[in-house]
Order: C-alpha cells, then sequence, then structure tokens
C-alpha cells in the first residue's frame, strides 16, 4: 500500500502544510462561518474579527470582571427569567454579588443534577435479571468502588459506599460535561467554589466519623491537648491543609486544561480541531481526578477509623 | 489601556514571575513523575500479573505529586490576572 504514493495525497499534504502555516500568521484573527438567513436571502459568510487572546481568556473565565470592564450587556444562554431573578437579589447583599458567574455556575450544577437524576432513573427502570449494558456498566463501577472501600476501611464499613460513589460519579459528570460543544457550558469543578465545598464536605465527614468511632471529647482533646498530643497546633494547620490541597488539585488541573484547549484552538483554529486535546485534558485527566479526589477521600476516612 | 510607569512595571514583573513561578514549579513534578513511571515499569518487568494493580497505584502516585506544579499554575494565573 505504501509503495505507490498516489499525487492526490502529495497536494493534500501541501495544502495542509500551506494553511497551517498561513493559520499561524493570522494567529490573532477569530473566524468564524455565518450561515443563516438576512433580508429573505440564504447567506453563507465568513467573518474575520480581530481580538486578544488575554481578552478572550478573561471573557471565558472571569465573565464577571470582563463585562464590568467593556460595559456591555452580557449575553445570557438559558433562562432570562432566572438571570433576572439573580440580578435582583444580588441588590440585598452586603458582599457584592456577582450575578453572570453565579447564574452559569448554578445552571451547570443543575444540569449536572438533572443528567444524574436521569441517569438513576434509567438505570433503576432497565434493572433486570439479565442485565443490559448500561446495567452492566453501572455495576462495573459500583463493585469496583466498593471493593475499594472493603479494602481500606474492612467489611464491617461498607455503608460508605454511597458516599464514595456518589462524589466519584459527581465528579466524574461535572469534569465530563464541559466537553459538550455549547455556547455557555462549562465544568462546574473549573469554578473555585464546587471544589473548595466538596472538599469542606469530606473534612466534615471525616470528623464526623471520628467523633462517632472514638467519641467527641477524646478526638477533641488530639487538637487541644498539648500534654496527649505534642503537635496539636500543627495538626490543626494539617487539617486546613487538607481541605486547600484536595480541592485545589481539582480546580487547578480542570482550569489548567481548560486554558490550555482554550488558548491552541485559538491558535489553529481551522486545521486541527482540539479533538485530541479535548480527549486528554477531558476525558483522561477528568477521570484520573475524579478518581484521585476519591481515592483521597477514602484514605482520609480511613486514617481516622484504623486509629 | 493606559498605564502609568508605575503600574507598567507591576504587571511586567508579574508576568515575569508568573513565568518563572510555572517554569520552576513544574520542574519537581516532572522529575517526580518519571521516577514513579520507571519504578512502575520495573515493578511490572518483575511481576507481569500485578500490572493492572501497579498501573492504577501509579496513576493515583502521580497526580498526588503532580499537585505542587497544580500550586504553581494557580499562583501563576492569580499573578496574570489579578494584577
Amino acid at each position: 500500500m505504501a509503495k505507490k504514493k498516489s499525487p492526490m495525497l502529495k497536494i493534500i499534504l501541501i495544502f495542509f502544510i500551506v494553511e497551517v502555516v498561513l493559520v499561524f500568521l493570522s494567529g490573532n484573527f477569530s473566524k468564524q462561518l455565518e450561515i443563516g438567513f438576512e433580508h429573505g436571502k440564504f447567506r453563507i459568510r465568513h467573518v474575520e474579527t480581530e481580538y486578544n487572546l488575554q481578552e478572550k481568556i478573561t471573557e471565558e473565565f472571569q465573565i464577571d470582571e470582563y463585562y464590568s470592564q467593556h460595559g456591555k450587556t452580557p449575553e445570557i444562554y438559558g433562562s432570562k427569567k432566572l438571570y433576572n431573578l439573580f440580578k435582583f437579589l444580588s441588590k440585598f447583599g452586603t458582599v457584592p454579588f456577582t450575578p453572570m458567574g453565579t447564574f452559569q455556575l448554578l445552571r451547570m450544577i443543575l444540569i449536572v443534577d438533572i443528567v444524574l437524576l436521569l441517569m438513576a432513573l434509567f438505570i433503576r427502570k432497565s434493572l433486570a435479571r439479565r442485565p443490559a449494558k448500561s446495567q452492566i456498566i453501572f455495576e462495573l463501577v459500583y463493585t469496583s468502588l466498593e471493593e475499594f472501600v472493603t479494602e481500606t476501611l474492612g467489611k464491617d464499613k461498607v455503608n460508605y459506599t454511597p458516599y464514595i460513589v456518589t462524589l466519584f460519579i459527581f465528579i466524574w459528570v461535572c469534569n465530563m460535561i464541559g466537553m459538550i460543544p455549547i455556547p455557555g457550558f462549562m465544568e462546574p469543578t473549573r469554578n473555585l467554589n464546587v471544589p473548595l465545598g466538596l472538599g469542606f464536605m469530606v473534612v466534615i465527614v471525616v470528623h464526623f466519623t471520628a467523633i462517632k468511632m472514638k467519641g467527641a471529647w477524646k478526638h477533641i482533646q488530639n487538637y487541644i491537648n498539648p500534654v496527649k498530643n505534642p503537635l496539636c497546633l500543627l495538626d490543626i494547620v494539617g487539617e486546613a491543609s487538607k481541605v486547600v490541597s484536595i480541592s485545589f488539585r481539582l480546580f487547578g488541573n480542570i482550569l489548567g486544561g481548560a486554558i490550555i484547549i482554550l488558548v491552541v484552538s485559538s491558535l489553529v483554529s481551522f486545521v486541527v480541531l482540539p479533538i485530541g486535546l479535548t480527549l486528554f485534558f477531558g476525558v483522561f485527566v477528568g477521570t484520573i481526578q475524579a478518581f484521585v479526589f476519591t481515592m483521597l477521600a477514602l484514605t482520609y476516612i480511613g486514617v481516622e477509623i484504623a486509629e | 489601556m493606559n498605564l502609568t510607569l508605575a503600574q507598567g512595571i507591576v504587571k511586567a514583573s508579574a508576568l515575569l514571575g508568573a513565568g518563572l513561578c510555572m517554569g520552576m514549579g513544574a520542574l519537581g513534578p516532572g522529575v517526580g513523575e518519571g521516577f514513579v513511571a520507571g519504578k512502575a515499569c520495573e515493578g511490572i518487568a518483575r511481576s507481569p500479573e500485578n500490572a493492572s494493580l501497579i498501573t492504577r497505584t501509579m496513576l493515583v502516585g502521580q497526580a498526588v505529586s503532580e499537585s505542587t506544579g497544580i500550586y504553581s499554575l494557580v499562583i501563576a494565573l492569580l499573578l496574570i490576572f489579578s494584577t
């Protein structure tokens, strides 16, 4: 097959190289194909606008600051009534409240929740003695995570499995949903507030477990009694650093991936579709980070149980 | 965008600091992840029947040792966008 090179292949290769060079030369332009009806006529148009990459990143990742700097009205994807409600509510707060970013984040979390609910209903409906494909996949996920829980916590603590599985599936769906190419879609984990909330929840569950296992007074003595535990002050700092490390890892990975996808795909907008980048930063890194988050939460719980 | 000289100096040094932060912060995780991957290769060569367990542990270990690089990424982003 490789013996005889067709001339067509050469032409395509030359065309490809020329296009790569041209695209890199015109990197500061955003190119769009406009298709639609205008004044009753069908029209295909090729629009080029110049833009600054820094401003593009600001628009994508710090949406409130962008609109307050430029004084434009924000483009709203989704329900306008909900956004107006947020805008109305933002007048009452004492802290300056940012309606657009919060609106987008809450909308994405609601979509993730709806996806999870639909998933649960769908799986529940298709439960059968002879399992279908979807049931096999979900049983695989559940049983493998249950195996991890029994390995780390012991056989009598299997009741932590629902929390761990929910954490994993929620973070995984959050990381995956940013890949759907609809304007306004983003990963909810890209905003720091979501991983920080999940991290606080993990630490609360850890301390709840410790109090349940050892008793409240015995557990609190670990942190305030310098006779029993000479490093009690360091332990308090350690608890805070648990939250920071577990949540900043998830946040930084997802945000860095999103910025790299944006920058590279705006540099080579017509030649290379960012499929490979999306596969790596979306699917691979997203799955690994969701797994790491759940594993670390499990380890923190396991440390308290083992003592 | 009109900047005074002082603002320009602050902005320039923040961008320089972001570049330095990212470059130096990427050194440690690179060395660490390579080390983990090499050790995992040795382990798989010694006992190929445990390959899936070793790969899983390796990925988790790499993701944890990557976190210092991620912190430097977060600090670099803060330097770029908040000055």
